[in-house]
Parts: C-alpha cells; structure tokens; sequence
C-alpha cells in the first residue's frame, strides 16, 4: 500500500543514481552492512525467512492435510475452539492448536499450507510485473518521442484507477481463481516499475559518461547492461519487496470478496471470509488468518523499509 | 499560476478519457452476452435484436464507444438493469455514504496521523519515536477487512452492554430516519436536476443532521459510522504519520532551520513558522494518494460493514454482470480520484512555488 | 373466426353472462370510467397482436362493466382458459383441466390483488411502490437499507398493534442475530445451525420453530458428459454420505431426504426411499462407466442462506471432499452470483456440472415440488425423463387421489432410478423472536405477516437475509421480495398460521364437479390503500397483468413473471 509513495521518492532516487561512480560491488557490500544496522529491517528479513522456511516445510510442520476433513476420524466438531493439551485443554480430545474450521478442518495446518499460496502468489506477481514494468519503462525511456507518451499515458490511466477496484474488475473479465487475480494484482502494479525504470534510463541517457561511450563507438546495448541496470536494481528491488507486501494484501482482499483462491485451496484471505459469519461464535477462525496475513505483510514492510535506508542513506532517515 | 492550472487540468483529461475507454473495453470483455444477462437465457433472437438495436450493442464497437462517451459527457449514465432504475439514481442514493466515509476516514486519518508523526520526529529516537513507527508499521500491514471484523467483535460483542459499544452494521438503527433537509424545512421541490441535487445532498446523513440540528439522527450516525471510518482510516493513518515524521525530520536538517535556531528563535516556533510548512508538502500529496486507497478500501469495509454504498454496490455489479451500472461507478469513482489528484496536485503548486516552473 | 367476429360474440356471451347474474352493486363512476379505459387499451393491443386472446368490457345491467382475459382455447398449452369477472363480486376461473390444487395456488402471494387502475397508471410495473389490501401501507423502500411499512388503519382483518413495521436485511446470520440481542429487533429469519445453542439460552430471544417442507439437493443436467451417463448419476448418488452432511451442517429438526418431497405433503415420499451410502457399490458403477479414476467437474452454487442450506460454502466444500474421497473427482467449487446461478443451472440448464440448490414449498400440494421440477419442458436437469413426467402430468390432472397415489409412486421410484438430483436434506428451520413479543410465529406456508407481533412498541423491525430485488412480486420468486410484498398486497386466497388455506379476499372459491371451474365471491369490505374499492375486475387485471404476455401490462421488473408461468403451465400469448 505504501508502494506509491515509494514509487515516488525512488524516481527520484534513479534520477540521481548515475552519480554513484564506487563500483556496484563495494556498493552492496556498504548497504548489507547499513542493512544489518538496522533493526526493523532485520526483523523483518527474520519474519520473512521464518515464512519461507514455514512454506518450504509444510508438510513437516503442519500435523494435518490442509484439506483433510476429520469428520468420522476424530471426535472433534465443526470450529472447535483451539486446543493445546500444553495450556491445559483436556488431554482426551484431540489437540489441535489453532481449532477446527468450519469443515472440521484442522485450521492450523491449514494456515501454515497457506503461507505457500501467499508467498508464491506475491512473489510471481512482482515478478511479472518487475519484468513487464521495467521493460515497459526502459523502452519507453530509451525511444522517447511518441512511444514514450503513449506507453507513459496508459500508465496514467492505469495509476487512474483505485488500485483494488481495477483488480476486481479484472477479475471479472478473467474469471474469478488464484492465477488470474495474480494477474490482475501484476497488470495494477506494472506503472511503479515503468515510472522509475524509465527516470533512471533518462537519467543516465543524459548523463555525460553515455555520450562520452557514445561518441566513442559503444553500442547502446552495452550501454544497457553495464549501466542501467545495474543502477535501476538498487530502487527496483526495494520496490519489489514493498510490491510483495502489496501484492499479499490485495490477493488476500480479491480472496475474501470470493474472487481470488477457491475452495478449498487453504488461502488466507479465504479462509478467512468463508468464517466471517461465524466471527461471532468462532473469533479464532478469523482472528488467525487474519493475523498470519498482518505478520507476513508486516514483515516483507519492514525488509523493505530496511533495503530502502541501506541502499541510499539519503532518504527516509 | 493560472498557466499552471490550465497545464494540469488539460493533463487530467487525456487520462479520464483514458479511464472512460478502459471502462468501456473492459465491461465488454466480461463475458457473457449482455443481451441473455438481461432478458434471460429464453429470450428469443428477435427479442435480443430488439434490444441490440435499443441499446445501440449492433453498431461497431467504436461507435458504440463513441455513443457511450456522448452519453458520459451529458451525465447519461444508462439503467441498472437488476434494479430497473437509472444508474444516476442509484450514484444518488449510495454515493453520499461512500463520501461520508472516505471523508470520515481521512479526517481521522490526517487528524491523528498528522500530529503523531510531529510527535515522532520531536522525540526523534525516543520510545514514543519507535513504538509510533511500530504502530505505523503494523497498520499499513493491516488488512482492513480484518480489522474492520475485529472491531466488529471488539466493539459489538466484547463491550456489549457497556457505554463503549457501538453498533457494527448498518448506517442508521432501524426506526430512526433521516429527514432530508428540504423536507424539514418544508420546500416543495420540482421534478428535474435541483431535486435530483438536493436528494442527493441530504443522503449525506451526516452533513444533513448537522444542518437540521437533529442530534438524534446526527448521533446515530455518527455511532454507526465509527467503525467503519476507523478501520479504513488505519492505513492512511499509518502511512501519514511516517511521511510526516520523515518529511520534518528532513526539514529540520536543513540549513534555514539550523540559522532560524542560531538567531535563537525558541524551538517551538522554529517548529511552527518554518519547518512545518515546508515539511507538510510532500504530506499533502500523500493525503491526495490516500483517496484511491481508500475507495478501493471502501468497497472491503462496506462488505464488512453491511454498508448499502458504492463500493459495495460496484462488486454486486460486478458480480452480477450488471453492465451499466459497472461503467457507471468505475467511471464515477475514477473521474473523482482523478479530480482529487488533481486538486491535490495544484495545491502542491500553491504550496510550493518552484513546482509551477517545472 | 376472424377476431372481429369473435370479439362480438365474446360481447354477446357477456352481456348474457352479467344480465343473468345481475350486479346488486352500484359503484361509483370515477373507478368504472377508468376501468373501461384500461379494458379498451388492452382490447386495441390484443387486437393488433397476433394474439389469440381477448380481453374485453361487456354492458352490464348497472355500471359494472366485467373484463375477461381468455385465451382463447387451450391450444396454447396452459392451465388457464378464460378468468372472467361475472359481477362486481364475482370471478369465475375456466381452467382447461381438473386443477385439483386450485387454491392451495391462488393463495400465493405472487397472485396478489393491485387495484386495475394503478396497475394501469403504472404501466404494470409497480415495482418499488405496490398497493394493495393488506395491513400496512408501503412508507417508504430505502434503498440499501430497510423496507418501511404504516399501519392500515382501515384494515378489514387485525389491525397492526404498532404503527411502523421495518424491514431490513443482513445476509449473515449472525448480523441478524446481533439486531435482535441488541434489542434493534423484533424478530428474525434463519438463524445459523451454531446458533441455536446461543438463542436458546437467552431469556430474550425465542426459538420459533418454522415447519416449511423444503429439500436440498445436488442436481445434474444430463445434456453434459459425463452426467449423461445414468451410472454416473448413480455412482455419485451410492457414494454421498448424507447423514455426514447432516449432522455437521444443519441444525436440530433437520433429516436426511428419503424423498425429493418432504413427507409432511401428502403423496410425497409414496414409493422406496432413496438408497443409502454404499461406497464399495458406486465405485464399481464408477468404473464401469469408464471412470475407474474418477474425473474432473464443477460443483455450483451460490452464496445465499436458505432455510434449506444454511451454510452454503462450507456444504459445497464438504460435498468436495466426499467425492474426492469416495470417487476420486476432482470437482473445482465455482461460486456465481444468485441471480446468474438460478438463470443458468436452473432456468436454462446450461450448468455442465454438479449444481447445490434447493426448494421451499410455495402451496402445500405435491406438484410445487414435483411438477415443478421433473415435470414436462424442465431442462434444469437436462432432457428430462417420460418415465417421471408422464405419470406426473396424469396425476396432476386427476381429482380422485386414489388414481393419483400410484401415479406419485411411479414418479418418485423413477427419480430414486433415474436420479437426474441426490435429495439430501429436509432441513429444520427456525424464525427467532424477542420474547417480549407477543404472537410471534413462523408459519410453514406463505409469509409471516408483521400484523400478528406485538413487540408492546410503536415500531416492530424484523431482519431478514437479503433485500427485496423489487415489491411487485408478481414478477418476483424470492423469498426476501415475497416477505415484504406479504405486508402490503393479498391474494383471493392465503395461508393461516398453520399453513392452511383459507380465504382472504374473497369469501370463497367453489369448484364444479370435475375441479375445471372455480367460481370466487369476493368480500365486498375491501378497501385498497388509495381508497378504491377491491372488484372483481381488479382480479382479472391482476391476473391479466402476470399471465397474457401481450397485455400492455405484462411489464414487471424483468419481466419473467417466473411464477405465472409455472403454476398455470405457461403464459398466454408466449412468444416462441
């Protein structure tokens, strides 16, 4: 959500980037150090890595099949309230920590399965839409003329828009399903990435070192690679992880108005608005999703926030 | 300055044309042929002729385009079909509780988040410092659809029967109702645009309690808007502190403040006169940003929040294929971000100078 | 017969018909002057159609001047040959076989009574401001938020305790619940099966427990692969267990479905129950139908809280898993929008899948539930089965019970073979009162009319599950739209608390020998809302407006008039 914001001050931050004359390297060496100096960007990186370590080992971890129904196998009932014989819940019923759902699922393997869903969906959709949208940008930036204004105005259009309400009705020309609200979620994000990838092509376009390369006969393409991008990767990549964390919250918003992943794929967003109407008799089937949902957010927010500081010390002190 | 705003609104319109094709092209491609959504499966080719012809839906696309824009331009937004009513009308009745609670929601927002990111960047380091970027950091990671149920609980079940309780649906507790303003006051309206205006005004039930003087009403709605408005409100609000902190903190580095404390200026008024004003411009954008936010917000919390307003009238379109209604709202709602950006963008040109050469 | 002809034979016969009867009334001018301009505008329209209908005035005696709406024969396929206004307090219905369920039909609501002259003015379509005879005025429809209903002070029959009614909705039932313990409201629909716990124990509230004879089932349309295949069908059927379904999903009172008509209707379980679960059996009926390892399908439904189905998405979910357990089939759980959900899977038949959907009883007579459904021209569950239909159709027309028994126990041993749906549920249900309110009730039949609570205030609200889609329910069949349209308008005939037929606005309706002619009398103290008094030509226009297609003012909301078309076998005038 707080990825505009940061679109705009990064394309600031590209416009002035051509200036860092120390090699990359040494470079990212200089923000990994910063980075580790920062706590909320620690503690973010520790959220994030406890997410991914929890989706690698889902299986390992979760003592149930997200969908495996337990009617008839245990004596436990549609959402149960939580469980934990450590907490002094009897030991004769069985243990399930987080409750049963509303189809006697066991809701905390459901919610630890649904770190899977959540972390792919955002990290594809910020794939897409880094490729597209820099593509988009770096082409738009270099050409110039009228194909820049045009791909820059459809940008606009696009930015035109209340980001969630362009992906519902995406949703609706696509269908409703997890791929295309990913989809959806990459077409709404493509104008962060072209904005700030074109303002670094302009910039470095202008500067004096391209015209000196020029003058001497190196081919634009070199040109690209050796200087653009590695430049663009500093602002793309903080843009990228604050994108995730949009990514998540939009996905899990398209999930809960039916749009997004259907049953019984265990999502969050999902799970969460198929028990809303039980929030009054069984809290907890909406409280932990939810909950999952805020941590996951929170933590690719502050991994982002803390990249942002340690690769460029000027901004957001 | 007048250069600068005819510069800026002249940009706008390529976009909101932009915004009306977008629309258009995508309501197309929804599938499902409009004709069967809105006669039914039975209806007879000649009865789908008939209506294609009516409805103009057997002309070329780019004329039906170019007939659709016409009609947007004379404010002739078609006709719901599952309601069987204008489409205007229906802006009418649902827009106002929209307005409400983006506006409540953004004054919340600004009210709380402006002097919270102040007081962050004063005590700069501070424990207050970190537990508001905390704070701030866990409310933009909030999913408003949850926060709006948790309050729900919280304020409707937990508080329930204590003077803390508020009510988590609906706009007004059924039996009291609002009396337009006309209506007390005992104009007689005529047919036509004015009383169109004037419904729609008084369907701000809020700003028309207020200017009746029915505090019943006005307290009702107030009680019911509450939740809502903060759970929408807590990302913006999130969002706003930081820039806030961030902008003053970077303002206060700068060399005019350091020479205003050498004269020995005392800090308060450091503070007030010089680094707030200045700090405030890039706030000022973001509170403009924030509007997209939160009509895209609004269509999750009046889903949570049983609300009868646009947002949540717009994925029942959706979902219901209801195409003119679709257009309509998309069209509406776009056109006001945009206008809202806009404004935002000219008092940003207003505030500080040097953007007008730019 | 050119129509110019039989338009003045139709005249003669009137003229006979009203001089025999002789009218004793002599009522104002105002309402027959206008009368005869409605009937001389739907006479022009009919004539200039194709139509073989007519509507038309006749001379009487007096100033009443009785219209007719007549088919013009039976040929069209419908139950309805002429309704025709004998005098000012007669309706005579000349139906085109033995309709045995005659007024277990008149009394829905969806036949109610709109005076002539507003329909009229109204081009048909009263939609969001209907008037009628009933116990409370229409105030005012806030759109998004409640249905505003004023005491009928002029009332024939118990007038309202309070002076305001208000109606308003909240799809989840827990909201609804939160209304009613925060004491906003009076009373409720459909509490959730959680729920009942709760309620009963709060010394506030009260449990009503609401008899409707409804069914939930999972239905099949047999144009698509691999549902073509009986085994199939059957398979599916053999490996559902629906007492699972039961126990853990719906509240107390609810059973499992022996039949796909509850029994509290008479011929409704005649022939063997359905068979229960046997996995090992529908495996092997799977695999010789060449789906050894099951197959991929769709389960559809929608998003909407019945009495039937009180938790749609997790019913849907849970059905999922069964078939993925049993059988193997991957089904993909697609939820649609109401509306578009009853147009394609059960209207159109265009649902390629498994559809979720149920049925409450409209009128206690075992052809709501089966006729409507299995009987001739239903393409919801595909191309339909002679074996069912036939015996249906027989049935139907027979006013001798001993003939129409074995009839239903062919057609249910026929479905229970065929199985184009799995009945599952026979679902308890529930209203839930204030205990403070005084002559609460949930009647099995029709609408719960606000008149009866007494909540000891001068405002009574009650909560339902959705808002109305439009009030002149005519045009309507849901159950949100029926409710509140319950409160305004009346039909000839209604239902009592208890679910029984009894007369509202006419005195009584009496059958000829073979149940083909129904003559009604109407009460002659009735007074509509904007003053005029209820006649029997407000009937045929009322009834003109629903059933002849070609009328002026066969408008409505959208124009289906769904019900018309059902219950009297299809519209006059149809096109196509």
């Amino acid at each position: 959500m707080s990825l505009r914001e940061t679109t705009e001050s990064l394309e600031e931050l590209a416009a002035q980037s051509n200036l860092i004359t120390t090699k990359p390297s040494s470079q990212w060496r200089l923000a990994l150090r910063r980075f580790r100096q920062r706590k909320s960007g620690m503690i973010g990186l520790f959220i994030v890595s406890s997410l991914v370590v929890m989706a690698v080992f889902a299986p390992l971890i979760a003592p149930y099949h997200p969908n495996e129904v337990l009617i008839g196998k245990e004596e436990v009932g549609p959402r149960d309230p939580p469980c934990v014989h450590l907490f002094g819940c009897d030991e004769a019923t069985p243990q399930h920590i987080l409750g049963t759902d509303g189809n006697v699922r066991d809701e905390f393997s459901r919610v630890v399965f649904g770190s899977r869903v959540s972390l792919t969906l955002g990290f594809f959709t910020v794939t897409i839409a880094l490729l597209i949208g820099s593509l988009l940008g770096a082409l738009a930036g270099y050409t110039g003329g009228w194909f820049d204004n045009v791909i820059m105005r459809i940008m606009d259009v696009i930015l035109g828009f209340p980001s969630l309400l362009l992906a519902i009705a995406i949703v609706a020309v696509l269908g409703p399903g997890l791929e295309n609200a990913l989809i959806a979620i990459a077409i709404v994000t493509i104008p962060a990435y072209a904005r700030v990838m074109r303002a670094q092509v302009l910039s470095i376009k202008e500067s004096d070192y391209v015209s000196a390369s020029l003058a001497l006969g190196a081919a634009p393409r070199q040109i690209l690679w050796r200087r653009v991008v590695p430049n663009a990767l500093t602002p793309l990549v903080v843009l990228a992880t604050l994108g995730i964390a949009t990514a998540i919250l939009e996905a899990a918003g398209l999930s809960f108005l039916g749009l997004g992943a259907q049953p019984p794929t265990a999502e969050w967003g999902s799970m969460l608005a198929s028990e809303r109407n039980q929030l009054f008799t069984a809290p907890h089937l909406v409280f932990f999703p939810g909950l999952a949902i805020m941590i996951t957010v929170l933590g690719f927010n502050l991994m982002g926030d803390g990249l942002r500081d340690a690769l460029d010390p000027t901004l957001n002190r | 300055m007048l250069g600068f705003i005819t510069r800026r609104t002249l940009l706008a319109i390529p976009v909101l044309i932009g915004i009306v094709i977008v629309v258009f092209l995508l309501v197309r491609a929804i599938p499902g042929d409009p004709c069967t959504a809105m006669l039914g499966e039975r209806a007879t080719e000649e009865a789908c002729d008939r209506f294609n012809e009516a409805n103009g839906l057997d002309e070329p696309i780019w004329t039906q385009l170019t007939i659709y824009m016409g009609n947007v331009v004379t404010f002739d937004l078609g006709e719901s079909v599952r309601f069987s009513r204008p489409v205007n009308q229906l802006l009418i009745e649902r827009l106002p509780l929209t307005i409400e609670l983006a506006l409540s929601a953004l004054t919340i927002a600004v009210v709380v988040g402006v002097p919270l990111g102040i007081i962050s960047a004063r005590r700069h380091n501070t424990a207050v410092d970190t537990a508001t970027m905390a704070f701030a950091n866990v409310g933009v990671s909030m999913p408003v659809f949850w926060l709006g149920l948790m309050l729900a609980y919280l304020f409707a079940v937990v508080f329930k029967d204590t003077p803390f309780a508020l009510p988590p649906s609906g706009r007004l507790t059924a039996g009291v109702f609002s009396t337009p303003y006309y209506e007390a006051w005992g104009w007689t309206l005529q047919e036509g645009f004015w009383a169109k205006y004037h419904e729609f005004v008084g369907n701000h039930y809020i700003f028309n309690a207020v200017i009746t003087r029915d505090w019943t009403v006005l307290n009702d709605a107030v009680r019911h808007m509450i939740l809502p408005a903060v759970a929408l409100a807590t990302i913006p609000l999130a969002i706003i502190a930081r820039i806030t902190r961030s902008s003053l903190l970077e303002v206060m580095g700068k060399d005019y403040i350091r020479t205003a404390r050498a004269k020995g200026a005392n800090e308060q008024r450091v503070v007030r006169r010089h680094a707030l004003r200045n700090a405030m411009l890039p706030v000022v954008t973001i509170i403009g940003l924030q509007m997209g936010l939160l009509l895209g917000g609004a269509v999750l919390t009046e889903t949570v929040f049983n609300l009868a307003g646009v947002g949540r009238a717009l994925f029942d379109a959706i979902t219901g294929r209801d195409y003119a209604v679709v257009q309509g709202f998309t069209v509406v709602v776009a056109a006001g971000y945009v206008v809202v950006n806009l404004l935002v963008d000219l008092s940003y040109g207003y505030l500080d100078p040097r953007i007008r050469v730019k | 017969m050119t129509l110019t002809k039989r338009l003045l034979a139709l005249l003669f016969v009137f003229a006979l018909v009203a001089a025999a009867c002789g009218g004793d009334d002599d009522d104002t001018g105002d309402t027959a002057a206008e009368t005869t301009e409605a009937a001389a505008e739907t006479t022009t329209t009919a004539a200039a159609g194709d139509a073989e209908t007519t509507t038309t005035a006749a001379e009487a005696m007096d100033d009443f001047e009785g219209l007719v709406l007549d088919a013009g024969g039976c040929d069209y396929g419908g139950r309805v040959e002429k309704i025709s206004a004998l005098d000012e307090h007669t309706v005579e219905f000349d139906l085109c076989g033995p309709h045995p369920a005659f007024l277990a039909q008149i009394a829905f609501i969806v036949f109610g009574i709109q005076p002539a002259e507003y329909l009229e003015a109204t081009g048909g379509a009263p939609i969001d401001n209907p008037i009628g005879t009933g116990p409370y005025t229409l105030q005012e429809w806030v759109r998004g938020d409640s249905v505003v209903f004023q005491r009928f002070d002029d009332y024939y029959g118990q007038v309202a305790p309070h002076q305001t009614a208000v109606l308003r909705w909240a799809t989840e039932s827990a909201g609804r619940l939160l209304e009613l313990q925060s004491g906003v409201a009076s009373g409720m629909t459909f509490p959730g099966p959680e729920d009942y716990a709760t309620i009963e124990a709060d010394a506030n509230l009260s449990l009503l427990d609401k008899p409707e004879p409804n069914i939930f089932y999972m239905g099949f349309t047999d144009i698509f692969a691999p549902f073509d295949d009986v085994r199939v069908r059957q398979a599916i059927s053999l490996a559902m267990d629906r007492q699972r379904i039961i126990d853990t999903f719906y509240p107390p009172g609810s059973e499992v479905a022996s039949h796909f008509t509850p029994c509290s209707v008479e011929f409704g379980c005649e022939g063997e129950s359905w068979p229960d679960q046997d996995v090992a059996a529908a495996q092997a009926l799977l695999a010789e139908a060449g789906f050894p390892d099951g197959f991929s399908t769709s389960i559809f439904y929608r998003d909407v809280t019945r009495g039937y189905l009180p938790t749609p998405g997790n019913v849907a979910a849970d059905i999922q898993a069964q078939l993925k357990e049993t059988l193997n089939i991957d089904a993909e759980v697609v939820q649609m929008e109401s509306a578009e959900f009853i147009q394609q899977c059960s209207s159109a038949g265009q649902c390629d899948g498994i559809h979720l959907l149920g049925w409450t009883g409209d009128y206690p007579h075992v052809t709501n539930f089966l006729d409507f459904h299995f009987g001739e021209g239903v393409t919801q569950f595909g191309n339909g089965h002679p074996e069912i239909h036939e015996a249906l159709t027989e049935a139907s027309q027979t006013a001798d019970p001993a003939v129409a028994q074995p009839l239903y126990e062919t057609a249910n041993n026929a479905i229970r073979d065929l199985v184009p749906m799995i009945p599952i549920a026979h679902a308890g249900s529930a209203f839930v009162a204030g205990s403070n309110v005084n002559g609460a009730y949930a009647p099995p039949w029709g609408q719960v009319l606000f008149n009866y609570w007494d909540n000891g205030t001068d405002t009574m609200v009650f909560v339902q599950g959705n808002e109305p889609i439009s009030l002149y329910c005519a045009d309507e069949s849901d159950g949100e739209s029926l409710r509140a349209c319950a409160q305004v308008v009346e039909g000839l005939y209604s239902y009592s608390q208890s679910g029984e037929v009894q007369p509202q606005l006419a005195t009584e309706c009496v059958p000829n020998e073979d149940l083909s002619l129904w003559t009604c009398s109407l009460r002659n103290d009735v007074v509509f809302h904007d003053g005029s008094t209820l006649d029997a030509n407000d009937v045929v226009v009322s009834f003109t407006a629903g059933l002849d297609a070609a009328s002026p003012l066969h408008t409505g909301n959208s124009g289906a008039f769904d019900y018309y078309s059902y219950l009297w076998n299809g519209l006059i005038n149809a096109e196509g």
